[in-house]
């Protein structure tokens, strides 16, 4: 009788794929830098839409409203261009009529596609944008999960500096917008909690090596340096560091420690290094967190980026439970999107705008080679310490 | 002042500098040989880079034990390539100018292919090693391993070829080839051999720069780009199809880079970098260590 039971089971949940896949796809566009100057960002954010659509499909397919569809992904190169990113938009909603939408890489294509959403009535969650020009986009079609905005980044980097001790910063910024951003934003922070600014230098995005403004900051004799870097800026200070022999306390890295290369390049030396993101697969409260990261191990044999891989996913999760509770009708869409509250590897995300009002701006720092969140204290997986 | 005669400084300007010279050097010797516009030359580095990592990553071998293996494999390539695209162009087609532009045709689509290829097989996601970050003090420099070992090895290389130019017999007729092919035709040399030899040599030195360049830098199917430009701005600095112009202007670069960003600001390094190689341009077009061609 029990293996009856079973087979009948097998047969029930065979069919119920069967009939998932037999349904008609849910096709979802977005545009990729896959070649051009952001193409080597690009795959923290595709890689997690790749594997959501396969645990979706794996699962039996997207529930909408009820019903059980496969997904089918529809993307195009938009060559890092955001004015390419917006026509390739145009096209998915208009030419290939895509049942959903997910985000391009990076504030530029945000702020770009955010028009083309607008114009349509199309509502998409967003991802990788990061920037106080997110708070200018018109609300009702476009949202942004991440906390990483550089007002919020600089009060909170502050204050985190000041609990840590320190009174003396070096700071040293990447002339690309987000560095530029924050840079604007911290010092008038450092200076409100007290913290001397002692060296404060901009370098070009195509720096090739940084001797002559570690030797200053060396010379400068601070207890805080404040690289507001970008991924190949941050793997040329931390190893030229080493070598110079900067030892300050606090080092704080903006953006680049967070993907896995960083680590396998610098082991332990990068320990103690505390670098911008909101998500650690060690906070047990995100019962979502740690299935994520594994999945995500296993899948790629390399660990996610804490913040761009960890945004995209979100992203995803938030329209899966939204598609879940609307279907694919936009105006219910847009309204259970606006006022829900959903269940993430973050945590709950919920919306006030275009903003995400729970999530905290948060710091990561690399402890025994993995990233544990030490700010703000509500969110923590472990105690900040000195390097 | 006390910073400017800090052999810190001088250090990073020698790896900086003989980095430039060893990316540039393949670039010069196929341009010069062949007059072929190799705009695919930081994507050679970028294989050399990959080969590098997973030959460590897979295996544990040291890039430096490595390099013969990377050259091989880039060398390969090279090989591929003349006979598959490039031994057509120089045989048939006329003047120089347009085997000029077609190669720079050609040889960007090797670089979307080549970056795409890279891409598809291993992600585009960077990918970084360690291997020797070990920091030695000596006489009041730090240095890590890995940038002493680019450093031995770039100027080993460096004079290797310098004298490999000079002293052999193949050295010799490539020499030949680079000042004058018709020349060089006439008193018996092997044009098409040399120019295979020249393709494959300039692609083998492209891989061993990558190799170095990953030990210290994160790798991508993408990171070749800045390398193109690099290498053309030192050969066409040091005068087109001039190795020792070539090398002595890679050097230049790295020492002015280093010490414009302590004289000034990190800031004013791009400008100051392009603005010294304009500026050189418009004052000798030939570049620094350039000849006039008789016309």
């Amino acid at each position: 009788m029990k293996k009856i039971v079973s087979l009948f089971t097998l047969l029930v949940s065979a069919f119920g794929v069967f009939a998932a896949q037999a349904a008609d796809p849910v096709r979802i566009g977005y545009s990729i830098a896959n070649t051009g100057l952001f193409a080597q960002a690009a795959p923290s954010q595709v890689t997690a839409y790749e594997l959501w659509a396969k645990q979706v499909n794996d699962a039996g397919g997207l529930d909408v409203a009820g019903e059980r569809r496969p997904v089918e992904l529809v993307w195009y190169d938009d060559e890092s261009d955001p004015a390419k990113s917006a026509q390739i938009y145009e096209k998915l909603i208009s030419d290939d009529n895509v049942d959903l939408l997910l985000a391009p890489w990076g504030t530029p294509h945000h702020l770009n596609v955010a028009g083309v959403v607008e114009r349509h009535g199309f509502p998409m969650i967003g991802n990788t944008a990061a920037s106080v020009a997110v708070r200018e986009v018109q609300p009702g079609n476009i949202w942004f999960p991440t906390s990483a905005i550089p007002d919020r980044i600089g009060v909170e980097l502050a204050a985190m500096a000041a609990k840590a001790g320190v009174t003396s910063v070096a700071i040293i910024a990447n002339v690309l917008p987000f560095s530029q951003e924050n840079l604007q934003f911290l010092v008038p922070a450092l200076e409100s909690v007290g913290i001397e600014v002692a060296l404060n230098e901009s370098y070009p995005p195509d720096i090739s090596d940084m001797t002559g403004l570690l030797t200053q900051i060396k010379a400068a004799n601070v207890d805080g340096v404040i690289a507001l870097s970008y991924p190949a800026d941050s793997f040329l200070y931390m190893g030229q560091s080493q070598e110079i022999g900067i030892d300050a306390p606090f080092q704080f890295l903006l953006v680049g420690p967070t993907i896995s290369a960083f680590s396998q390049a610098f082991g332990e030396l990068a320990d103690g290094v505390v670098t911008l993101g909101h998500w650690s697969p060690h906070q047990a409260n995100w019962s979502r967190a740690k299935p994520f990261f594994d999945a995500y191990v296993e899948a790629y044999d390399m660990k996610p980026d804490y913040l761009d891989t960890a945004l995209a996913y979100m992203s995803c999760e938030i329209l899966q439970q939204a598609v879940a509770k609307a279907g694919l009708d936009h105006d219910k869409l847009r309204s259970a999107i606006s006022s829900s509250t959903f269940d993430t590897i973050n945590g709950d995300v919920k919306f006030d705008g275009v903003e995400n009002s729970i999530t905290p701006t948060a710091f990561l720092q690399l402890q025994g080679g993995d990233m544990h969140l030490v700010w703000p204290e509500n969110i923590a997986t472990a105690a900040y310490k000195a390097r | 002042m006390d910073l400017l005669l800090s052999p810190q400084l001088l250090f990073s300007a020698l790896v900086l500098g003989s980095t430039y010279a060893l990316v540039a050097l393949g670039l010069n010797l196929v341009y010069g040989t062949m007059r072929l516009l190799n705009i695919a030359h930081g994507d050679l580095i970028m294989v050399g880079a990959y080969a590098a990592f997973w030959f460590f990553t897979l295996s544990g071998l040291s890039p430096i034990i490595g390099l013969p293996l990377i050259a091989l494999i880039c060398a390969g390539l090279g090989l591929i390539l003349y006979f598959a695209i490039f031994r057509h162009q120089l045989e048939n087609v006329h003047p120089v100018e347009r085997i000029e532009a077609n190669s720079l045709l050609l040889f960007f689509a090797v670089s979307v292919i080549v970056q795409n290829v890279v891409a598809l097989s291993f992600s585009g996601s960077p990918r970084a090693y360690r291997h020797l970050d070990e920091v030695y003090h000596l006489l009041g420099v730090s240095m890590t391993a890995n940038r002493i070992a680019a450093l031995v090895v770039a100027v080993t290389l460096l004079s290797a070829v310098v004298l490999f130019l000079n002293r052999s017999h193949y050295g010799l007729s490539i020499s030949a080839l680079i000042q004058n092919k018709t020349a060089a035709k006439i008193v018996g040399i092997n044009v098409s051999k040399i120019q295979i030899l020249s393709f494959t040599i300039g692609f083998a030195i492209a891989g061993v720069a990558g190799a170095l360049i990953s030990m210290t830098e994160q790798i991508s199917p993408f990171m070749g780009f800045p390398f193109t430009i690099v290498a053309f701005v030192v050969i066409i600095l040091g005068g087109l199809g001039n190795i020792k112009g070539g090398i002595a202007a890679g050097l230049l670069l790295g020492f002015v880079e280093i010490y414009v960003v302590v004289l000034t600001s990190a800031n004013f390094r791009s400008i100051l970098i392009y603005g010294l190689f304009v500026g050189v341009l418009l004052l000798r077009p030939q570049g620094l260590f350039g000849k006039t061609r008789a016309s």
